[in-house]
């Protein structure tokens, strides 16, 4: 294929995907953004300066490690890309570091995200603190329960995290939430998305912060085995760990890219996620994607055992590359994540996010697929110590720990 | 087909002398019913009626619509309910329609974009409605729903807000029909206690833009008479009000008679003070 760096287009376009779909009042805000991305983020200097931060203080590059007995377990040669090595514990550093540092150049001096698990929300708040910025993070009223110790660290941060009642209280509503305080401040707030998802330029600018990782394990698995991967997977939220690992594979059409939705309690029951694999056409949050919605285009709730695939849109990079073919598109619902979870953490003594465990899961389920000298790297995109209590109240033990919720 | 209404409203004031009072219910709030009741109940108030068909994700709204909106889906709206009160609506008005929604709700049910925002349009004309405010929809993203608008003779009404550059400016003032929704705070919708400075601004720049071309109606924030005297006294010709409105409703949600009632009173206090500008 031909396709690195041809997309989006002007307007922000994959395919007919994409777009500005935003009220007026933040078009003026977005072109801003739009303007800032080329002045900085295509400006050697700027990567050279986001890079080092990264090195020096989240610990890049992270570890491609060969899973030598999970590798028997599933039957092929699996790597795991260890985005849990991060500081902070997930793939959302690169992003928070890359905008905070391009807010900080276009002079705005506060910051205000979204949250579902608390994911990005916890790493927004490390970017406030490292740059010294005030932090406003908006999280609906469910995740807020059933993510209390990252709404912990957050605040330990002294980020000034917002429970959101409206709509399902959770992300998608927290997004909206938070692009209504952006409206309102916008002279000196920068909003900083968390995923590839929303009005151009974020799809762009998150992606072009995320590719670092696919970059990483290029490099890496040359290095290891002489030759690229057969496969690369990873879980999809809004894609953006997904898309920074597959970008830099995209042409090369003999990788498998696949990407893994959440199907919850399972695809019958409508309690899922899996707007790629059964969304229909629409506009949410500025872009046109693929959507969980009813007949008349209202956005349904959807469900997922974790926090950060919980949301009814996806990425309009990924819905554009599945059009194409060029993205496959898998799922994996909740306890084959859990059992996924649990092999992992006693397989290899790595807990993964509930996120990354859906990439895992989809590779237990269809390890037929690969022979023993495949080469599948599964993007590990965060670590599960912020799962533990959810785990705990699926995931039978002996001896119950009382306190596990601080 | 019958002349659009709001052309005709305008044409009839070549020189911009009237003062237009452009009130906002959210349909299906807080019942089908009690909705259509509201608005033949406020009609003869107002010179434009504008009617909101509900989306789950309203980005551009504040917490006052969000309620509204919640209201109206457990009431049974959606589209196609919204649309047949419109029609029984326009069977005891002349007075122009314009409905305010999010782009999502306007491109379902056909295989491609274009067939739907036909589909639509076509039913909304059918229904009586003469124009459209569509939240998300920026002048770059508008090529499709500007055709299928002109086809359908229905207008697409654009929202310019206090940021909106020179240049942008000019390039929707090239696109708009009917009037110009101008956007009084940079905010989300939501009844406000004072007049901003910036808004007084705002009208004054925009209207310098848009002189004879286009009228101006201001919405956003305003709740009292006061408010409407001092737009109305900074140029505009006219306001719209959503939210004061609905916190009417929202107070008298046990006492359906008392709720027509004060919207009558608030809505003739809003059309004397309309009068008493100058
Ligand atoms: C560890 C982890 N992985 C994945 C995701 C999903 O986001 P995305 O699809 O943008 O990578 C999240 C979101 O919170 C996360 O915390």
């Amino acid at each position: 294929m031909d396709y690195i760096d041809k997309y989006p287009d002007k307007l922000g376009k994959f395919g007919e995907f994409g777009g500005m779909f935003a009220p007026e009042i933040l078009m003026p805000a977005l072109n801003e953004l739009i303007e800032a991305y080329e002045k900085h983020v295509c400006d050697e200097r700027f990567m050279n300066e986001l890079n080092q931060i990264l090195k020096d203080y989240s610990g890049r590059p992270t570890p491609l490690y060969f899973a030598k007995r999970y590798s028997e377990f599933i039957g092929c040669k699996v790597y795991l890309k260890r985005e849990d090595l991060n500081h902070g514990g997930a793939h959302k550093i690169n992003n928070v570091m890359g905008q905070a540092l391009l807010a900080k150049k276009m002079g705005k001096t506060k910051l205000v995200a979204e949250t579902g698990a608390g994911q990005h929300g916890f790493a927004t708040a490390i970017a406030g603190a490292y740059f010294g910025m005030p932090t406003k993070v908006f999280m609906g009223e469910v995740d807020i329960k059933r993510q209390a110790y990252n709404v912990y660290r957050m605040q330990l941060l002294g980020t000034e995290v917002v429970p959101v009642k409206s709509g399902s209280k959770t992300l998608k509503d927290a997004v909206n939430e938070g692009l209504r305080y952006w409206i309102s401040n916008l002279q000196d707030t920068h909003y900083l998305m968390g995923s590839v998802v929303g009005p151009h330029p974020y799809p762009l600018i998150v992606r072009d912060f995320q590719r670092i990782i696919g970059k990483e394990i290029k490099e890496q698995i040359i290095k290891l085995e002489n030759k690229l991967p057969n496969a690369i997977i990873a879980c999809i939220g809004g894609g953006s760990n997904a898309i920074g690992a597959f970008y830099e594979f995209i042409d090369d059409d003999a990788i498998q890219l696949i990407g893994v939705e959440a199907a919850g309690k399972g695809k019958e029951t409508n309690k899922h996620s899996i707007a790629l694999g059964l969304g229909r056409r629409g506009v949410l949050h500025g872009a046109m994607q693929y959507l969980l919605q009813n007949e008349y285009g209202n956005i349904i709730e959807t469900h997922s055992i974790s926090a950060g695939l919980d949301y009814p849109g996806v990425g309009p990079e990924h819905c554009h590359l599945k059009e194409l073919s060029r993205l496959k598109v898998g799922e994996a619902n909740d306890n084959e994540t859990l059992e996924a979870f649990k092999n992992l953490s006693q397989i290899e003594g790595i807990i993964p996010a509930l996120e990354s465990a859906h990439a895992l899961a989809y590779l237990e389920k269809n390890r037929k697929d690969f022979s023993t000298l495949d080469i599948v790297i599964v993007n590990l995109s965060g670590s599960g110590s912020k799962d533990l209590s959810i785990v705990a109240e699926h995931v039978d033990f002996k001896i119950k720990p009382k306190n596990l919720l601080l | 087909m019958e002349k659009n209404r709001i052309i005709e409203l305008f044409e009839k004031d070549q020189e911009r002398k009237g003062k237009y009072f452009m009130p906002f219910l959210t349909a299906g709030d807080p019942t089908i019913n009690q909705f259509k009741k509201l608005v033949k109940a406020i009609e003869p108030y107002s010179d434009i009626l504008e009617i909101g068909i509900p989306f789950s994700d309203p980005i551009a709204d504040g917490p006052t619509i969000q309620e509204a909106n919640q209201r109206a889906f457990e009431a049974g709206i959606n589209t196609k309910v919204a649309l047949e009160a419109i029609k029984e609506i326009r069977k005891g008005t002349g007075k122009p329609i314009v409905i305010l929604t999010y782009y999502n709700i306007l491109i379902q049910g056909a295989e491609t974009i274009e067939d739907a925002l036909n589909m639509i349009f076509k039913k909304m004309k059918e229904s009586g409605v003469d124009g459209i405010v569509i939240g998300d929809l920026p002048i770059e993203e508008a090529g499709l729903t500007l055709k299928a608008c002109e086809k359908h003779d229905i207008c697409l009404i654009f929202l310019i807000a206090p940021s909106t550059t020179n240049d942008r400016l000019e390039k929707i003032l090239k696109v708009s029909r009917g009037f110009i929704y101008l956007i009084s705070v940079m905010g989300v919708t939501g009844a406000r206690e004072n007049v901003a400075q910036i808004t007084k601004n705002i009208i004054k720049k925009v209207k310098q833009k848009t002189k004879e071309i286009l009228p101006v109606l201001v919405g956003f924030g305003i709740s009292q008479p006061k408010h409407v005297r001092t737009i109305i006294e900074a140029g505009a010709d006219g306001v719209i009000i959503g939210s004061a409105i609905i916190n009417i409703i929202k107070k008298n949600l046990n006492d359906h008679e008392k709720m027509e009632a004060d919207v009558i009173d608030f809505a003739s206090s809003i059309k004397k003070a309309m009068k008493e500008a100058n």
